[in-house]
């Protein structure tokens, strides 16, 4: 069949905007396409932590309400399979250096668990890591390689870091081999304030995925934090970000301080993992605002890393262009 | 200078010298298997001492101030050397006694060249390094934190005990970057001073001046790399600046310790002949024509491989703006070349002959040379 200019214009124009929508529904944004993403914000008393932790069913029934409203599916188990695939391996990275106050709550993160089995993921294709198995332990998880696997980059053989350095811009680094060897990845963060970096949530997160993260807190951090993200291991199979704000680290942080930490009662989510740091920036300039702090801008360390990774097309820093729904 | 461009045939020659009599001079390797290997992070609170040179700012936060960079670090968060780390807002080194590099060397290798010659050094190395020289050789060390390599235990008195065993002269503190190890060498270089075993300190010269004034009531010698001359070269392949690089050499000059330069030479970045000439005139100004300077060649590895190896003409062209600047002892490395050997700066005669790692003192008398009687700057 042969196709005149006129019905290939139409073909063409028609196949942008539906891949645009597709993507839209989403919150991606894949290099140049979709101009807005979206956060989900979800609130609930039912996600105050209890005893350093939140109940699992009150955590999985509020992120998957929020997974909903990110992939527009009618239902929590479509949401999952939307994002997930059986077969895929998915690596789900928490941040666990502060210990139980402060750190990826196991409620939260057994539900993101939970999910991605409803989504046919087999337990052992589930890997929620972090750098060494003591962080993990004293977070409170449990280290196991039976079923879901549990572990630290360290229980890894040699260190557990490749011995191939990767360069990233100004990044040169060896990734956990965890990263490697995994499909996709959830990075599952805690809502809170960096001593250096502004903030530490979702891209911060992956400095925990490198053998030297000491070598990148100069300037604020920034570049660095987005030149690693921008490697293809992380930004190629980062899917999802949930951030545990249960609790939330307003200043002094990354370690728990609880002069300045703050019952938050939430969890952000979003597949554009910019998007969500953004907006989890906010809650913390209103959250120190509130506490008569110094905005992080007038504190000299203001997220810039934020805007370079928004210059890589690692998502969206601009709020105009962010859709924040609120549950 | 005359250069020893040699032939395949004379090539062969070598390795086969370098083969056999390597092993004998360079090949003593404790090894690192024997007894108390760990992975570092097997128990490594044995490791942890509370660190020399920092202040506590309030909140659990602490300024490093052992190097230039002064690291401002909040609890449970480590400096940019990876080794030391605040906890509850108290700054710790975590690599005291933990070496993970331990080989007997000719201190040639170092290299040091005036400072007890063909002599074995009892070299060591923690994890670690304040900087991030894209070029580094020992990356795998350098740039890993104490957890993620293979360590032994060896605290300083059985450093002094070791380096006695394997019949070496001196301990040196070398590989990565000593300053980052500031109190596991401070103690060895104490022990040795007391034992006789001097200890040499093979650095960056990044650190700040307080310590290094301390370091020199009990170090034998230092090497200094001079990374090159320029505070773009130090921020774009070193992470690091400039100035306290010159200042640390000028703390060495006023203290009065023996101390060498080593410049490793990587084409395009820092060999004009312009910045070779400013920095030889600024070290016979500054420092004295007796100071040794060494050009080392480049070879790619770690971040830094789209650059070959420098060529040999390089390090020639460098070596004769050193002499024409004034510096006495300029000496080419890593690689065979006659510019390897000492010639007396009085009569010119040679005094110490070098091939590879194989060393004979033939011109000299003790510190002098027996030619022309000429004291030789350096510690013989």
């Amino acid at each position: 069949m042969k196709t005149n200019r006129r019905a290939f214009t139409k073909t063409l124009m028609a196949t942008t905007v539906g891949a645009a929508t597709g993507l839209l529904s989403t919150g991606r944004l894949p290099g140049d396409g979709p101009d807005e993403s979206v956060v989900v914000l979800a609130r609930s008393r039912e996600l105050i932590r209890v005893g350093h932790d939140i109940r699992r069913e009150n955590a999985g029934r509020v992120l998957n309400e929020a997974l909903k409203r990110i992939t527009g599916k009618s239902s929590a188990a479509l949401a999952w399979k939307h994002l997930f695939s059986p077969g895929e391996r998915v690596g789900i990275k928490l941040s666990c250096l502060p210990g139980k106050p402060m750190s990826s709550s196991p409620g939260l993160v057994m539900s993101i668990a939970q999910g991605l089995i409803s989504a046919g993921i087999q337990p052992d294709n589930i890997f929620i890591w972090e750098r060494t198995d003591r962080e993990l332990e004293q977070a409170g998880y449990k280290i196991s390689r039976k079923g879901i696997n549990v572990f630290g980059t360290d229980h890894l053989s040699n260190g557990g870091y490749s011995d191939r350095i990767e360069i990233s811009r100004s990044v040169g680094t060896c990734f956990s081999r965890i990263v490697e060897s995994v499909d996709v990845m959830i990075s599952v963060p805690v809502l809170k304030d960096h001593d250096i970096a502004g903030v530490s949530i979702g891209l911060k997160n992956f400095y925990g995925a490198i053998h030297n993260p000491n070598k990148f807190h100069t300037h604020n951090c920034n570049p660095y934090v987005a030149d690693l993200c921008a490697h293809p291991l992380i930004k190629n199979k980062l899917r999802l970000t949930v951030c545990d704000a249960s609790r939330v680290q307003v200043h002094n942080g990354p370690a728990f301080y609880p002069k300045y930490a703050r019952d938050y009662g939430g969890i952000l989510v979003s597949t554009d993992p910019v998007a969500l740091d953004y907006i989890g920036w906010q809650i913390i300039e209103k959250e120190r605002k509130a506490l008569k702090l110094k905005t992080l801008k007038a504190s000299g360390r203001e997220p810039l890393y934020l805007f370079s990774a928004m210059k890589l097309k690692l998502g969206q820093a601009r709020e105009s262009h962010i859709r924040l729904i609120e549950i | 200078m005359k250069d020893k461009r040699l032939s395949r045939r004379c090539f062969i020659k070598q390795g086969l010298v370098a083969g056999t009599l390597g092993p004998a001079l360079m090949g003593r390797v404790m090894p690192v298997s024997s007894g108390s290997e760990s992975r570092g992070n097997d128990n490594p609170e044995r490791h942890i001492r509370e660190a020399r040179y920092y202040e506590k700012i309030g909140e659990k936060k602490i300024v490093c101030k052992l190097c230039p960079h002064e690291c401002r670090i909040a609890d449970l968060e480590r400096g940019t050397c990876g080794v030391r780390e605040n906890r509850n807002g108290t700054y710790y080194t975590m690599v005291y006694g933990n070496p993970c590099s331990v080989h007997v060397d000719p201190i040639e290798k170092k290299p040091i060249f005036h400072y007890y010659p063909a002599t074995r050094a009892f070299s060591i190395a923690t994890a670690g390094c304040n900087f991030v020289c894209r070029f580094c050789q020992n990356w795998e060390i350098s740039q890993k934190r104490p957890e993620q390599v293979k360590t032994i235990d060896l605290y300083p008195a059985d450093v002094i005990k070791a380096a006695r065993r394997y019949d070496c002269h001196t301990v040196a503190h070398t590989y990565t970057e000593p300053v980052i190890f500031f109190e596991y060498m401070l103690d060895c270089a104490i022990q040795g001073h007391k034992q006789h075993i001097p200890n040499v300190m093979i650095s960056n010269g990044y650190i700040q001046e307080k310590p290094i004034r301390e370091l020199c009531q009990y170090l034998g010698a230092v090497k200094i790399d001079l990374k090159a001359f320029t505070d773009k070269f130090y921020r774009e392949q070193c992470s690091g600046t400039l100035k306290p690089v010159l200042d640390c050499l000028l703390v060495l000059k006023d203290e009065g310790i023996w101390f060498e330069i080593v410049v490793l030479i990587i084409p395009t970045l820092n060999d004009s002949p312009q910045e070779i000439r400013q920095m030889t005139r600024w070290i016979v100004k500054e420092l004295g024509a007796d100071v040794p300077v060494h050009f080392s060649r480049y070879y790619p590895t770690f971040m830094l491989k789209n650059i070959p190896p420098t060529p040999p003409g390089l390090l020639d062209r460098a070596w004769k703006i050193a002499r024409e600047s004034g510096v006495q002892y300029a000496y080419v490395g890593n690689l065979l070349s006659d510019a390897s050997n000492t010639y007396c700066h009085s009569c010119g005669k040679l005094l110490i002959e070098r091939y590879g790692f194989n060393i004979s003192l033939k011109g000299m008398n003790k510190n002098k040379c027996k030619y022309c009687g000429e004291k030789i700057p350096g510690v013989f």
